[in-house]
C-alpha cells in the first residue's frame, strides 16, 4: 500500500519536530537555543490538543451512518471520491465509523466481528478456543505472562459476554469504553505481533527497512497507536481464523473501490471500508436484515 | 494495573518500588553509576510517576538529585525514546529506537536508564550544556560527573 494523497479522513498526525537541532547543525544554522524555554514541552502541548480535538469529536465506535453523510465529506470537484462512495452505495448498505486514532484497524475488526457473532453464532465456540488459548501461545513466544495476562482477560471476557448474548449496546458501550476499549486493541495487536514472530521465516519478506521481524513488532505492531497496513492484517486474520473484506477507497483512478480478502480465497465475514489511513466498518443489506432478524433485544 | 518489579526482582544497580502502600503510581528509585563509567561508584535517586492509563502510556522518570548528562533535563527529567510514545517525538528520535509499548516494563525502562547513563546520545540533547560538553570537553564532564557522584553519597 502506498500512501496516498488527497483528503485523508482525519488521523493523528505524526509530528516530525526536533525541538532542538543535532549540535553541530544548530552552529550552521545560527540556532539561537533559548535555555529557558521548553521545547519539548511545547512540541507535546501542541500535540495534546490535536489528539484533545480528537477525542471531542469522534466516538471510538460510532453510529452507523448513510453513504450520503459520508458523501458531505468531500468536495463537490472530488469526483473521484464521489463516484467511489457510488459504487459503494450499491454493494453496502452503511458505514460505521471509528475514531482515527492510529488503532482504528483493531478497533473496527474487534468490534465489527463480535457485533456479527452475536447475530451469527455459527463461529462462536471456535473463536472462542482461539482467544483462550492465545495466551499460551504468547507466552510461549516469550512475553511475559504477567505483563499480558491482564489484556487477554479483558477481551476474554469480552468475548464470553458476546458468547452469553449480551446487548447489542452493552457491545457499543463496551467498545466506548476508553479502557476496555484500548485493552481489547492491545490484544489484538499482540496477536498480530505473535503470529509475525511465529511465521517470521515468512514475514521477514515483506519488511521494509533493515529490521527484524521482532524490530518490526516492537516499533509498528505493540506500541498504541501505530497505524496498521496489509501485514498487520495477514496477520490478525490468519492467526484468528477470521475472514474479512477490504474495500480500498483511494486515490487511484479508477470509477470502482479496488477490495482484498483476507485470506485471499475466502468467503468474508465482515467488511472495513479502507481510505489513506484510516478504517471504518461496511454493513451489506444481508447484514442489516440479518442485524434485524437475530439481534438479542 | 500491572505496575510490577518488586524491589528483590530489581536488576542489578537499580533498586525501585512504590513510594507507599498507598500510591502504587509514584515510584522512587536508585540507580547506580555503571561501572567503568564516569557515573562508576554514585547512587543516584529517581521517581517515577505513573500515569492513570498505564501501562497504555509510559511513566515519567525524574532523577532527584543534581545529575549532568546529555539526556536528562536540567530538572532532571529523564529524555529516552522509551518513555515516549511512537509519534510523540519531540526530539527527533530515529524511527529504530525503542519506543514504549504496553508490555515493556519498568524493569526495561530502568535497564535503559543505566545504559544512558553508560552511553551518553549527544544527537537528541535535553541538555545542550551536557551534550557539548561531552562532545567538546571529556574531561570537564568527567569532572562534573565525579563531583556529582561524590555529591550522590553524600561526601
Amino acid at each position: 500500500m502506498t500512501s496516498q494523497l488527497g483528503k485523508a479522513p482525519r488521523q493523528l498526525p505524526v509530528i516530525r519536530a526536533c525541538s532542538i537541532p543535532r549540535i553541530e547543525m544548530a552552529e550552521e544554522l545560527d540556532f539561537q537555543y533559548d535555555p529557558e524555554k521548553n521545547y519539548d514541552e511545547e512540541t507535546l502541548a501542541q500535540q495534546k490538543e490535536i489528539e484533545r480535538e480528537i477525542v471531542d469529536t469522534q466516538q471510538l465506535v460510532g453510529e452507523r451512518v448513510s453513504f450520503d453523510r459520508l458523501i458531505r465529506e468531500y468536495a463537490q470537484e472530488d469526483e473521484i471520491y464521489r463516484e467511489k462512495i457510488e459504487h459503494l452505495k450499491n454493494l453496502y448498505s452503511c458505514v460505521r465509523k471509528t475514531r482515527g486514532d492510529g488503532n482504528c484497524f483493531y478497533r473496527a475488526f474487534g468490534f465489527a466481528y463480535l457485533e456479527k457473532l452475536l447475530v451469527d453464532r455459527t463461529d462462536v465456540e471456535r473463536f472462542k478456543d482461539v482467544v483462550s488459548k492465545s495466551l499460551k501461545v504468547l507466552v510461549g513466544l516469550g512475553f511475559p505472562q504477567f505483563t499480558i495476562e491482564d489484556f487477554h482477560e479483558t477481551f476474554l471476557d469480552i468475548v464470553n459476554k458476546v458468547t452469553n448474548h449480551c446487548t447489542h449496546q452493552e457491545l457499543i458501550d463496551t467498545f466506548n469504553d476508553q479502557g476496555l476499549s484500548d485493552y481489547i486493541v492491545v490484544y489484538l495487536r499482540l496477536i498480530v505481533s505473535g503470529h509475525l514472530q511465529q511465521e517470521a521465516e515468512f514475514f521477514a519478506n515483506f519488511i521494509e527497512g533493515d529490521r527484524t521481524v521482532k524490530e518490526f513488532c516492537n516499533q509498528e505492531v505493540e506500541p498504541m497507536g501505530k497505524e496498521s497496513d496489509h501485514i498487520h492484517l495477514k496477520a490478525l486474520t490468519d492467526a484468528l481464523g477470521v475472514c474479512i473484506r477490504v474495500e480500498y477507497m483511494d486515490r487511484v483512478d479508477t470509477h470502482t473501490c479496488n477490495h482484498i480478502n483476507f485470506p485471499e480465497d475466502s468467503k468474508p465475514t465482515i467488511v472495513l471500508l479502507y481510505r489513506p489511513g484510516h478504517y471504518d466498518i461496511l454493513y451489506s443489506n444481508a447484514d442489516m436484515i440479518l442485524f434485524q432478524r437475530n439481534l438479542p433485544k | 494495573m500491572s505496575v510490577s518489579v518488586n524491589y528483590t526482582q530489581s536488576p542489578e544497580g537499580i533498586i525501585a518500588g512504590p513510594v507507599n502502600e498507598e500510591n502504587f503510581f509514584e515510584w522512587e528509585a536508585l540507580i547506580m553509576g555503571p561501572e567503568g563509567t564516569c557515573f562508576e561508584g554514585g547512587v543516584f535517586p529517581a521517581r517515577l510517576t505513573f500515569p492513570t492509563d498505564y501501562p497504555l502510556g509510559p511513566p515519567k522518570m525524574k532523577f532527584t538529585c543534581e545529575i549532568f548528562h546529555p539526556n536528562i533535563y536540567p530538572d532532571g527529567r529523564v529524555c529516552i525514546s522509551i518513555l515516549h510514545a511512537p509519534g510523540d517525538d519531540p526530539m527527533g528520535y530515529e524511527t529504530s529506537a525503542e519506543r514504549w509499548s504496553p508490555v515493556q516494563s519498568v524493569e526495561k525502562i530502568l535497564l535503559s536508564v543505566v545504559s544512558m547513563l553508560a552511553e551518553p546520545n549527544d544527537e537528541s540533547a535535553a541538555n545542550v550544556d551536557a551534550a557539548k560538553t561531552w562532545r567538546d570537553d571529556r574531561k570537564k564532564f568527567e569532572d562534573i560527573a565525579e563531583r556529582t557522584v561524590k555529591k550522590s553519597l553524600g561526601l
